[in-house]
């Protein structure tokens, strides 16, 4: 047997163990699936068995970008305005407050570090600590859904934790797209490069014209089938506008994903397509995320990492606090409402990988680092803290037919819409 | 027409963002794979219109968006997405087998082996003969003495004969057809595909015995004795390990259906096994030797998986289609096409007389079994890699032959279900069913 079956046969048991024992651990320990992936990834990569060469990776890159406008498409699926406005403004302060925060500690924490460990000029430190910050606001739904399954009922905490990975996504993304604006190399057929602010709106008109002309390209069509080829279609066109424009295809995914949902009738049917492929896309984003993964040149990779898993943690936690406290939320939302926000997924492994694909990008290895090992971390220990953050607090979401329990004002008047409103899955 | 605008618009915006564009990187060809997409699916649905298959929309689409017409598609894009091609291939194959019933099987087998054998040998023998009487005007035997003609031209027909496995999975996906035509139809192709593989390996050998090719690299008997043979064993094995997985667990079926077709086809590489046959094995071991229902699931989550592989598929097969040649060529494919087509279709009747099929099955069977594709293409690679000097000549011939059976084949089997009255599941089964159903007391009454 040749030593490359035997590493295939090898990988092929570790899958099948990987997967089983996660499943046990997922359903009696309380933990988000998706870490198996990461590691037979890691498995795979150059790294460990070097299964996949990085000549065999780069093929992939194309199939994985199409990951990143699938799942802005998936976040702007989320953003049904009907919804969002029957929802009171609490919310959204309490979560642009944590949400930004959180960029600006992240940033900042890791701004520092970078300059110290490795003696660069703030401004060539700014991008790559732009980068942490957005990995850092994002999080995830996923653990949210896994809790409201389990306890059977909904809070207004869960509300709230929708209303902020809703939130937590839209800065990061636009943070990203800021980053890959700002970072821009030009274009030498045009007369003149396009500033940044103009990327920016060149990056919105993608998604834009992509979202008018693909609702009407989908029409009526309501057959699952016909609307998934439509759809792909869709969004691996606009994947590929923004990519071959050197931008990133998060938000124009995005925007095409918000107009189609306020704009076409199928809404529905849109979203039952994206969601089939959406938990598939981040495991494929996992997988190849653990075989791209490297530490990097450097060794002191893991102080970077370190500090920016610190500053994230305290952020999440702390600022949601003082947010709660300063809008007289506290006890509604309980003192720790943050912690459920720790949790990372697929946008986290998106925002690094689009990052690692840019051609002139500073400390690629490092930033890939710290969301691989965030979301490593976090999917291991996210869904505990969600419970522990729903099951204390008193709030629940008034089912029909059913008595509603004494709130306060504001919970009160903040419970009219059980749509969420986001995450990254 | 809605669409077709949109499509204009779409191309349109695609080179105003090429303008704006730094670099034309990885990123031009996610594009062109949207657009293509997107173009091939409009033209498959404009196709159904005209009471055409959808595959001839997305061929058709292929064509006129391929480096030789428009060039939307580069040659290098087209490259790039190659992969996208190899995974299509891996599923067709592992769906092909995963379709063969183990009692079906047994219950018939000795019949479809009859058809297929009268068929490929009557066929075979009728484009050996048409080659051998046209050789004056054919570029590689054209000077040549018996010896040489004799060699390239068995090892033409052994190509010429090949079915596509592609083709008649995507139409029966397509047309959701069930009954005794669709149910033969398939398993001649799957079973002639085992043959023709085994054949071409033969009439290779026997050419290269005959008349030494001077290629570097070129594998001995042995070794595509092995590559057959050996499809047989690892498939087993792919299958029985997927039948533990699904014993195990079912969850997640979408993404493991991919990632079985990719390690499937891996193993395959490294073992050095023909991958469409040993796919097929897999398949074919997966679905019926899986507990409660567990390998059907596994059958249809590869087969959403696979409807818009199929799209691309086919677009870039149609992308490959070399219009110059088969505007040069046409005189002389033509009557080896049309000779082909007859030789199927006695071939299937005299096949067909011999199994005793009934004539409802067996007279519009030969119209399945025009059409040729990806295994066809293949062969031809390796045969013209085996001669690079008349290889050449006779590749562009094989390539035209198999553009032209690949759009009409679709075409025929498309007719030959709607006339059996199987599409969309009408077939004897449903007919059956409505019959016992307006037999019944209870729809009397009604």
């Amino acid at each position: 047997m040749s030593s490359a079956l035997l590493l295939v046969v090898l990988v092929a048991v570790a899958y099948v163990a990987a997967k089983l024992a996660f499943q046990w651990i997922g359903r009696h320990l309380l933990i988000v699936s998706g870490a198996e992936y990461l590691l037979l990834g890691i498995l795979l990569g150059p790294q460990v068995s070097g299964l996949m060469t990085p000549q065999a990776l780069r093929t992939f890159i194309p199939f994985m970008t199409l990951a990143l406008g699938w799942m802005g498409a998936m976040v702007g699926m989320r953003l049904y305005l009907p919804g969002l406005v029957r929802l009171r403004g609490v919310f959204y302060r309490l979560a642009f407050v944590q949400s930004l925060a959180t960029l600006v500690v992240v940033s900042g924490a890791s701004l520092l570090v970078l300059q110290w460990l490795f003696g660069v000029t703030p401004g060539y430190a700014l991008m790559p600590a732009l980068v942490l910050g957005a990995i850092g606001t994002s999080s995830a739904s996923d653990a949210v859904q896994l809790i409201v399954q389990r306890l059977g009922r909904r809070s207004v905490v869960v509300r709230q934790i929708e209303v902020a990975v809703g939130m937590d996504s839209l800065i990061a993304i636009a943070t990203l797209t800021a980053v890959f604006c700002l970072n821009h190399v030009g274009t030498p057929q045009l007369a003149r490069t396009p500033t940044a602010v103009e990327w920016f709106v060149i990056s919105c008109a993608v998604g834009v014209t992509g979202g008018a002309l693909f609702h009407l390209f989908l029409g009526e069509e309501r057959h699952p089938d016909r609307l998934f080829i439509s759809l792909a279609g869709a969004i691996i066109f606009v994947t590929g506008a923004a990519s071959f424009l050197q931008l990133s295809p998060l938000l124009p995914g995005l925007l095409m994903g918000a107009i189609l949902a306020n704009t076409s009738r199928n809404r529905q049917q849109i979203e039952a397509v994206l969601h089939s492929v959406e938990r598939p896309l981040y495991f494929v984003l996992l997988l190849c995320g653990g075989a791209l993964w490297s530490p990097g040149g450097s060794g002191a990779w893991f102080i970077p990492v370190l500090v920016f898993l610190v500053a994230r943690m305290l952020s999440k936690v702390y600022v949601a606090r003082l947010a709660a406290r300063f809008n007289d939320m506290t006890g509604v939302l309980g003192p720790n409402w943050g912690r459920a926000l720790i949790g990372q997924g697929g946008l986290a492994l998106a925002i690094a990988f689009n990052y690692l694909i840019e051609s002139n990008s500073y400390f690629p290895d490092i930033i890939f680092t710290a969301a691989v090992v965030s979301v490593l971390l976090t999917d291991l220990a996210s869904a505990r803290l969600m419970q522990k953050v729903v099951t204390t607090s008193p709030y629940e979401i008034r089912a029909s037919g059913e008595q509603q329990k004494p709130v306060i004002p504001q919970a009160e008047a903040a419970e009219r819409e059980p749509a969420p409103v986001g995450g990254d899955g | 027409m809605r669409r077709v605008i949109i499509l204009i618009l779409l191309l349109g915006l695609m080179q105003l963002i090429a303008l704006a564009a730094p670099f034309g990187g990885a990123g031009r060809t996610i594009l062109v794979f949207g657009f293509l997409i997107l173009a091939a699916y409009s033209a498959g649905e404009l196709a159904e219109n005209f009471h055409l298959p959808k595959i001839v929309g997305y061929l058709v689409a292929g064509v006129v968006f391929g480096p030789h017409a428009t060039s939307v598609v580069r040659p290098s894009e087209a490259l790039d997405l190659q992969p996208v091609g190899d995974l299509a291939i891996a599923l067709i194959a592992f769906i092909a087998g995963a379709e063969l019933d183990l009692a079906e099987l047994r219950r018939r087998g000795v019949s479809l082996l009859k058809v297929t054998g009268t068929e490929l040998a009557v066929t075979f023998v009728a484009i050996f003969t048409a080659l051998v009487l046209m050789r004056p005007w054919i570029p590689f035997l054209a000077g040549y003495n018996w010896i040489v003609v004799s060699a390239f031209a068995g090892l033409f027909a052994s190509v010429a004969i090949v079915h596509s496995p592609a083709v008649t999975i995507a139409l029966l996906t397509e047309t959701k057809a069930q009954g005794p035509v669709a149910r033969t139809t398939l398993g001649v192709v799957l079973v002639a595909d085992v043959a023709v593989v085994l054949l071409f390996s033969v009439a290779l050998s026997v050419a290269r015995a005959l008349v030494p090719s001077g290629a570097k690299g070129v594998g001995s008997l042995g070794a595509t004795a092995w590559e057959i043979g050996g499809a047989f064993p690892v498939g087993l094995l792919i299958g029985l390990a997927i039948v533990i997985y699904l014993r195990l667990t079912t969850s997640d079926l979408f993404l493991f259906a991919i990632l079985a077709t990719f390690f499937g086809l891996e193993v395959a590489r490294l073992m050095h096994t023909e991958p469409l046959l040993t796919l097929l094995v897999a398949g074919f071991i997966a679905k019926n030797f899986s507990r409660h229902g567990s390998g059907v699931l596994l059958r249809e989550a590869m087969e959403r998986s696979a409807a818009p592989v199929f799209v691309i598929f086919f677009a870039l097969a149609g992308s490959k289609i070399e219009l110059p040649d088969l505007a040069r060529l046409w005189p002389l494919v033509l009557p080896i096409a049309l000779v082909r087509a007859g030789a199927i279709r006695f071939g299937t009747r005299l096949g067909a007389r011999w199994a005793r099929l009934s004539a409802a099955e067996s007279r519009p069977l030969w119209m399945g079994l025009i059409s040729q594709a990806g295994v066809a293409i293949g062969l031809v690679t390796v045969a013209s890699a085996s001669y690079p000097a008349a290889g050449g000549e006779m590749r562009t011939l094989l390539l035209t032959l198999i553009a032209m059976n690949e759009t009409v084949g679709a075409v025929l089997f498309r007719r030959a279900l709607l006339k059996a009255g199987e599409v969309g599941g009408e077939g004897a089964g449903g007919m059956e069913e409505a019959a016992l159903q307006a037999a019944s007391p209870r729809s009397q009454a009604v």
